[in-house]
């Protein structure tokens, strides 16, 4: 992360992965909800629940479950979805209903903003597809949002595990 | 973040005693007596240790020169949980579980095994 000092730079994300599969197949994996169940989320998570409308416009919600049982449900809505090429949506932490969950429900402030923007590109390469997920800069106060969601990651439990511990 | 300091703060995290120097901390400061006790260890060993913690910035030392009491600077723990980080790792994951799950399913079509 060169750019870890520069606010602006630093806050866009790009992660990309050279998949040993078609691009139809890949793009079916991250698109239907039979498939994502399959591997959605960080190790030890588990997909419960997932519908996708997968039009522009239309609106996908997804519950991802923690290996200690924590739920957390996430909705978006697509922007433009370019089979198999492409797809662009938003994505919030909401209820199991759908309904977006501000952040200025758990106190982080009514400034906090509570969207994400998330382009996924998908290129095959003979008969390999490369897939890049770019998350869009976000607002300095996005973090706390994501941070009091309580993200799991072996890096949160330690931090955790000191500030608990006082 | 520059990713040296992230490093560090690993190395320097990826100790239970530190840790738990660490968690002590978290409750105000102490002296490395006062840290040396409950880790029944001698006060060069927490010395060794508290260098480190040191060096990756995550406690400071007081000034005052026979007792030099130990603080918990919390902002690169902070920084290690940064979001930008723990959403590197989500997507990392998440590719790691995708690829094992494309090979499933092209196993299972080459053995004729057709599925959803």
């Amino acid at each position: 992360m060169a750019n870890g000092d520069d606010p602006a730079l630093g806050r866009e994300i790009i992660v990309t992965r050279v998949l040993d599969a078609p691009r139809e197949l890949v793009f079916e994996a991250w698109t239907q909800p039979e498939h994502v169940k399959h591997w959605w989320g960080p190790k030890g998570f588990t997909t419960p629940f997932c519908e996708i409308d997968l039009r522009p416009g239309g609106v996908f919600l997804r519950c991802m479950r923690s290996p200690e049982g924590r739920d957390f449900w996430v909705t978006g809505v697509f922007r433009e979805v370019v089979a198999p090429e492409r797809l662009v949506f938003t994505d919030s932490f909401a209820d199991a209903e759908g309904n977006v969950v501000s952040a200025a429900d758990d106190g982080s402030g009514p400034d906090v903003p509570v969207e994400r923007l998330i382009t996924v590109t998908f290129e095959e390469h003979a008969g390999s597809t490369r897939v890049t997920v770019r998350h869009d800069g976000l607002e300095p106060g996005a973090e706390r949002d994501l941070v009091s969601q309580g993200w799991a990651s072996g890096l949160e439990s330690l931090a955790e595990y000191v500030v608990e511990a006082a | 973040m520059p990713s040296d300091t992230l490093d560090s703060t690993f190395a320097a995290l990826a100790d239970p005693t530190r840790r738990k120097i660490l968690a002590r901390l978290a409750s105000g400061e102490a002296s490395v007596k006062e840290l040396a006790e409950p880790f029944e260890m001698t006060l060069p060993g927490v010395s060794k240790h508290l260098k480190v913690l040191e060096r990756a910035g995550l406690i400071s030392r007081g000034r005052v020169a026979q007792s030099r009491p130990c603080r918990l600077e919390a902002a690169p723990l902070r920084e290690a949980a940064d979001w930008v980080v723990r959403y590197r790792r989500f997507w990392e994951q998440g590719f790691d579980r995708l690829d094992d799950y494309l090979r499933e399913l092209q196993r299972e079509e080459g053995e004729g095994g057709e599925r959803g």
